[in-house]
């Protein structure tokens, strides 16, 4: 592809999805980048056979097309780089909107990677889109909302939930809520339908509880459960649950692979998921023409998520010079009461469900924190004894944060870990955050040469 | 785990499980097929040989490779089955 791309939108979830309908509906030519098979993202899974996606307008989209690097050097227009069987390898554009969605927050215990452990959002993709029955006992562990999803589609799998363990304590903190909650009925309509298949299936939701420990050989055959303070650390004693499932859902973390990669500065907010790219009211990051937007920018949900796309697409179609800036400003007024109204319903979620910092605790000197190099949370605390005081110089010491994942899966953990081991001195935001390079995802050498 | 019944499932078609024909179904992850056929960790970890399998279930985490008709290193969970696929668990060897 020669053409010059007015915007590249890279992830096709709620968020990339309005951006890329929002700029092309004002004029830009515009090409939409996913990594999965098909569009819509978690959020809008499809079940097998079925769609349930909002429509896209008339422009190219990628699909199964992995962006491993995005460059610019001295040239104005940025080239992202793609992978995947049929896909161009670059494609430019002059804009960049990144709607690269998140993940559910690692949660590091003893046992978190034996088989039967799996997040969230991976029980709810082989419930809701590949129709699987997981398990036959499961215990479901995190915080949020999600959890009472995740253990309503088990119940109705024919699955036994032993016990949902909800890490954070609701009340009081609920109570003075409860008014922007209200502001949600539908949702609210949904929480009360999932109550109700847990309090009928004698589920218990235990609010103020953590898994401690899951234990098996080849396969998770027990956990143990236990009471966690304020601050999440265990406070009672052990209950063991013979379960073969275990779903961990610590709240999410936005994927900022990509921004991190070009350079856009981050901020720490806890919550809103942990690091996140620096935005102007035009969802801009501090890099012009950069705009990112959605749950990759701080866990808002998929309202938030199209809303900040929709301003996004608007934005950007200002400086591609294909929308005036009055127009752009009326455009913008209409969507700003809604966006106000979801980031109200955001601030509440992220009060009450995110993960405590204490959570580390349930990590001992064997557990693995770094699941692709095997790192151990005894190695990233000899490290922190050896000076280290950063993630990126524990990233040299221990590797951690090295392999496949690009320290997705532990820089949560990690980071804690130095916390913890130098509690007076340091906060996550001193530790900082890993830097990433391209390739950010692993990639044939071939494709690297060319 | 197994198939939630009576659920309108894509054409069914077969894949290889370490050599092993089983059924799978238009639409489904290589993940979701595995589990369905009794087989519920994928690989050993390189250092320690410890079993592993799917955990973020959304690309993420690169926890659920296995084989895919020959090329390595495949994830599993968003990987989609194809009619013949041969699929290798590397329960023996590092991946």
């Amino acid at each position: 592809m020669n053409e010059v791309f007015d915007v590249a939108i890279i992830g096709a979830g709620p968020a990339g999805m309005q951006a890329a309908n929002t700029a092309a509906e004002n004029g830009c030519s515009v090409i939409l980048i996913e990594g999965y098979a098909q569009a819509g993202g978690q959020y809008f899974m499809r079940p097998l056979g079925g769609q349930n996606v909002p429509p896209l307008g008339d422009f190219p989209i990628l699909l199964n097309a992995l962006v491993w690097g995005i460059f610019r050097d001295d040239d104005p227009d940025w080239r992202v780089a793609l992978f995947g069987l049929n896909q161009p390898k670059e494609i430019r554009a002059r804009n960049l909107i990144l709607a690269n969605g998140a993940f559910d927050s690692p949660i590091a215990f003893s046992g978190w990677s034996l088989p039967g452990v799996m997040t969230c959002g991976a029980a709810l993709t082989l419930l809701k889109a590949q129709r699987l029955a997981l398990g036959t006992r499961a215990l479901v562990t995190g915080t949020g909302p999600l959890l009472l999803s995740v253990a309503t589609h088990l119940i109705e799998a024919g699955v036994e939930v032993k016990a949902i363990c909800e890490a954070n304590r609701l009340l009081p903190r609920g109570i003075s809520h409860a008014f922007t909650a209200l502001g949600q009925q539908q949702r609210m309509k949904e929480g009360a339908g999932y109550l109700k298949t847990i309090l009928q299936a004698g589920t218990p939701y235990k609010t103020g509880w953590s898994i401690l420990e899951a234990r098996g050989t080849e396969q998770v055959e027990e956990a143990s459960i236990s009471k966690v303070d304020s601050n999440g650390r265990p406070s009672g004693s052990p209950q063991k649950l013979m379960v073969d499932l275990v779903v961990s859902g610590y709240g999410l973390t936005p994927n900022t692979g990509l921004a991190r990669m070009i350079g856009c500065d981050l901020e720490y907010r806890s919550d809103r998921g942990g690091w996140v790219p620096v935005r102007s009211g035009e969802m801009e990051s501090s890099i012009a023409g950069v705009y990112v937007v959605g749950d990759g920018a701080g866990i808002g949900g998929a309202e938030n998520s199209q809303l900040e796309g929709q301003v996004a697409g608007v934005a950007a179609s200002v400086r591609a010079g294909k929308l005036s800036a009055e127009s752009a400003a009326t455009q913008i007024r209409q969507i700003n009461p809604k966006l106000k109204k979801q980031q109200k319903f955001g601030a509440m979620l992220g009060d009450l469900f995110s993960p405590q910092a204490g959570l580390i605790s349930l990590a001992k000197d064997d557990t693995l924190l770094c699941r692709c190099e095997e790192v151990t949370l005894g190695e990233v605390k000899q490290a922190v004894l050896n000076g280290a005081k950063t993630l990126g110089e524990v990233k040299r010491l221990t590797r951690c944060g090295m392999g496949n994942c690009q320290g997705r899966m532990c820089e949560r953990s990690v980071s804690a870990a130095i916390v913890e081991a130098l509690a007076s001195e340091l906060t996550d935001e001193n530790v900082g955050y890993y830097k990433v390079r391209p390739p950010l995802h692993p990639i044939p050498q071939s494709v690297l040469a060319e | 785990m197994k198939r939630i019944e009576n659920v309108q499932r894509g054409a069914s078609l077969k894949i290889f499980v370490d050599g092993k024909a089983v059924e799978a179904f238009v639409g489904e992850t290589v993940a979701a097929a595995l589990f369905a056929a009794g087989v519920s960790f994928f690989r050993l970890s390189h250092k320690h040989k410890q079993p592993r399998s799917l955990y973020c279930g959304m690309g993420v985490c690169y926890e659920c490779l296995v084989t895919v008709n020959g090329v390595h290193a495949q994830r599993a969970c968003v990987t989609l089955v194809e009619d013949g696929m041969k699929v290798e668990t590397c329960k023996e060897v590092e991946v």
